[in-house]
């Protein structure tokens, strides 16, 4: 009761505001986190998990809001199907994601605010947030490096064959060739990134000194002309130039309907035969059975990433155990780039304060914003 | 002249990928060339023991070749038995496997082609650094257990961004990486190394300078060692050090196997004094099948990135060390003088500080 005579008291906004005032004592906080079991006990950094729950719950609670936390979120009987329903705030992470869907949306009576912990806002319907005038913030930059450094390894272990090397120690074996037949240097190649916004650009610095024989990059926005030079990346007009120039090619790009199945079965056709590719972006950019068919024919010759078109990935998903023609070529992991234990403490440390700003009635930092009082902030899904 | 060559099988690997050139089958490419000019050509990966055509061939051929992803083990017995050996070729870089002393007494030339695979292995370097920091091994091995824990991995994963990394040894390989670690924005770079960097190369990379083993390693979250094999650095890192280490490092060695305490370092890792060790260099080559640098695990099953000897035997890599190899046969045909660069030891006397500072 007194959370509804609360709301009806509160001011209403003018548009160029981006944060809600008023009354922000007893709000429901609801927070779909992965599990982290004993190891979130053993290791209190794992902020990110259902047990640690951001580090938020004393400071919740302790200004009268609710905080529910759950790791339970697929189908309608589950925690998030049930807290939706009336809650005021959402915190999502992309590690485990609340798919809050526009059929979802339509269950969530009182929601004002969706707050990604990590960066990536694409499994929520972002179009229907901006209907709804829901806000829909994300935590920028606090993964931005976490990621880059994970390409750039993804990208060397697939360019220098390391899976199959480490595989034939494991089983006792050792045959050199039988390794460096598919080994090579990165030095020399030509590196491609499909976005070069705050991770491609980071990917891009770190690959400097490795001494690639050009960079490319394909982006809706070219590099400020400091940035590029800096780098020394030329940019390209389309991603069929891009893929047809590169012997690697990296995703860091959002997901959004201009990049849903992006890498299809026709783009993969113009790729240089024998292409590493690596996705630390959204899994749905590539269309997954034609990224497992093109590895198998050789047409790739790696692929690495951590993320998936569904997450958690189903025990039979192809991309667990696709290969190349020479049996390697996969450098699959869980979607966990951007929660290193470095970067939970950033994560965490930001959904806090974009809390603290609503509550308090501040400004957002804009940069963090994604879908603000019924617009787009960002031109980054989409151009929009 | 006969011309001894020790090399890896490639088997069919070799006949499918002609760029497999430092295998037996593809013969660094030479035997045309060499047989053109009359010299005999023999090329075997049978090295172990006195039966192996190593040791057959050993005692009259004028020069070796060997590779140190299958080494050709010269030791200074071997050298007494070979008669008419005058030049030993190293296609790679590391000539730990021949008796370099040895060699001095008996007036023989050893020669490696420097630099062939140096940007190889600062490469390998940087990507075994980045899978132990991030955790990347157990991660894969999740996904094709079928298995989706996050917690699990991110527990132990880790950004390299503001850790400090240390070489031990800021030679041709040391400050590549170095040079590739710069855009990480680690918290320092750091080195160890008889000789220091000339000012504007330290300065380039922002490296600071240890002068004490002991300091130099208990100040680093990465270790990464980059320092040929000799009596000056082998068992280098031992139990003694590793106690020094900050707990939960994380150690690469990509030089010499020997150089690291085998047993050591798998207590180490098992204990958590070190969270991972990676590297393709072995206390012998090939390991056995029990070797403990195959199974070893931190406490938490993870922490171990290792490989066969194969970052400097890249197909780029192999392409270069073959045409070096190639060049310093021709001058050494030829009475030419060698690239001094690649010279180790000449005349009796060791022609570079890089095997003890001699």
């Amino acid at each position: 009761m007194f959370r509804t005579a609360a709301r009806s008291l509160r001011p209403q906004l003018s548009a160029s505001r981006f944060s809600t005032t008023g009354s922000s004592r007893g709000l429901k906080v609801l927070a779909v986190l992965y599990s982290g079991g004993d190891a979130a006990k053993q290791e209190p950094r794992l902020l990110g998990t259902v047990e640690n729950e951001l580090g938020l719950r004393q400071w919740l609670e302790s200004q009268g809001h609710e905080f529910v936390v759950t790791a339970d979120k697929e189908g309608p009987e589950s925690a998030f199907a049930k807290h939706l329903k009336d809650a005021d705030i959402l915190i999502t992470t992309p590690f485990h994601p609340g798919y809050l869907t526009p059929e979802a949306f339509q269950t969530a009576k009182n929601l004002k605010l969706a707050v990604t912990a990590g960066v990536g806002s694409d499994h929520i319907d972002l179009n229907t947030a901006v209907e709804r005038k829901i806000q829909v913030l994300e935590v920028t930059g606090s993964n931005v490096t976490s990621v880059a450094e994970h390409v750039v390894m993804n990208i060397l272990l697939l360019v220098r064959n390391f899976v199959p090397a480490h595989e034939m120690i494991e089983r006792g074996d050792w045959d050199v060739s039988q390794v460096a037949r598919n080994a090579f240097d990165l030095e020399g190649k030509v590196v491609g990134t499909i976005g070069a916004g705050r991770i491609g650009h980071r990917v891009l610095q770190r690959l400097v000194p490795f001494n690639t024989k050009e960079l490319l990059y394909y982006d809706y926005n070219p590099l400020p002309a400091e940035a590029e030079k800096a780098v020394g990346a030329r940019r390209v007009e389309t991603v069929k130039d891009l893929v047809s120039q590169s012997d690697v090619v990296t995703i860091n790009c959002p997901l959004h309907e201009g990049t849903r199945g992006l890498i299809n079965a026709e783009l993969l056709s113009h790729f240089k035969p024998g292409a590493w590719l690596v996705n630390t972006a959204r899994g749905a950019i590539c269309d997954k059975d034609a990224v497992a068919a093109a590895l198998k024919s050789g047409q790739l010759r790696g692929y690495a990433g951590d993320v998936w078109d569904k997450q958690p990935a189903p025990k039979d998903h192809p991309w667990r155990t696709m290969k190349n023609p020479l049996g390697g070529g996969n450098g699959m992991v869980p979607h966990y780039s951007g929660t290193t234990l470095d970067a939970q403490k950033r994560y965490a440390e930001g959904t806090k304060a974009i809390l603290e700003n609503y509550f308090k009635g501040r400004e957002q930092d804009p940069a963090n914003i994604i879908v603000g009082n019924g617009k787009w902030a960002t031109k980054a899904y989409g151009q929009r | 002249m006969k011309v001894l060559a020790i090399l890896y099988r490639g088997g069919e690997a070799a006949q499918q990928e002609p760029r497999l050139l430092g295998t037996v089958e593809n013969q660094l490419g030479i035997r045309q060339w060499l047989e053109s000019q009359g010299h005999e050509f023999i090329v075997s990966d049978d090295k172990e023991g006195p039966d192996s055509d190593f040791q057959k061939h050993i005692v009259d051929a004028e020069v070796l070749i060997t590779t140190p992803f299958h080494p050709g083990y010269l030791t200074a017995d071997l050298i007494k038995k070979a008669k008419n050996l005058k030049l030993c070729i190293t296609a790679g870089v590391g000539s730990d496997h021949i008796d370099l002393n040895a060699a001095n007494e008996h007036n023989i030339t050893v020669c490696e082609v420097s630099g062939s695979n140096v940007v190889s292995v600062a490469e390998h370097v940087v990507m075994s650094i980045l899978l132990l920091v991030r955790n990347f091994v157990p991660a894969h091995e999740m996904i094709e257990r079928g298995d989706w824990q996050v917690s699990d991995i991110a527990r132990n994963a880790f950004d390299l961004e503001g850790k400090v990394v240390g070489t031990i040894g800021a030679g041709r390989i040391g400050y590549r990486v170095l040079q590739r670690l710069l855009p990480f924005n680690c918290k320092e770079l750091l080195y160890y190394d008889y000789a220091p960097l000339p000012e504007e190369a330290a300065k380039a990379v922002g490296a600071r300078r240890v002068d004490d083993l002991k300091d130099f390693v208990s100040q680093c979250d990465v270790i990464t060692v980059n320092c040929p094999l000799h009596e000056g650095t082998r068992g280098l890192v031992n139990a003694d050090l590793l106690k020094h280490f900050k707990k939960g490092a994380w150690l690469v060695n990509t030089a010499r196997g020997a150089i690291c305490d085998k047993d050591a370092v798998a207590a180490a890792l098992k204990s958590g004094q070190i969270s991972g060790y990676a590297g393709d260099v072995w206390n012998v080559q090939p390991a056995p099948k029990d070797h403990i640098w195959r199974t070893m695990k931190n406490p938490l099953g993870g922490g171990n990135g290792m490989v066969p000897h194969y970052s400097g035997t890249t197909l780029d890599a192999q392409a270069r060390y073959a045409a070096g190899t190639k060049s310093i046969l021709e001058n050494y045909i030829k009475g030419q003088e060698q690239e001094p660069q690649n010279v180790i030891v000449q005349g009796g006397k060791y022609a570079t500080k890089a095997y003890g500072q001699r």
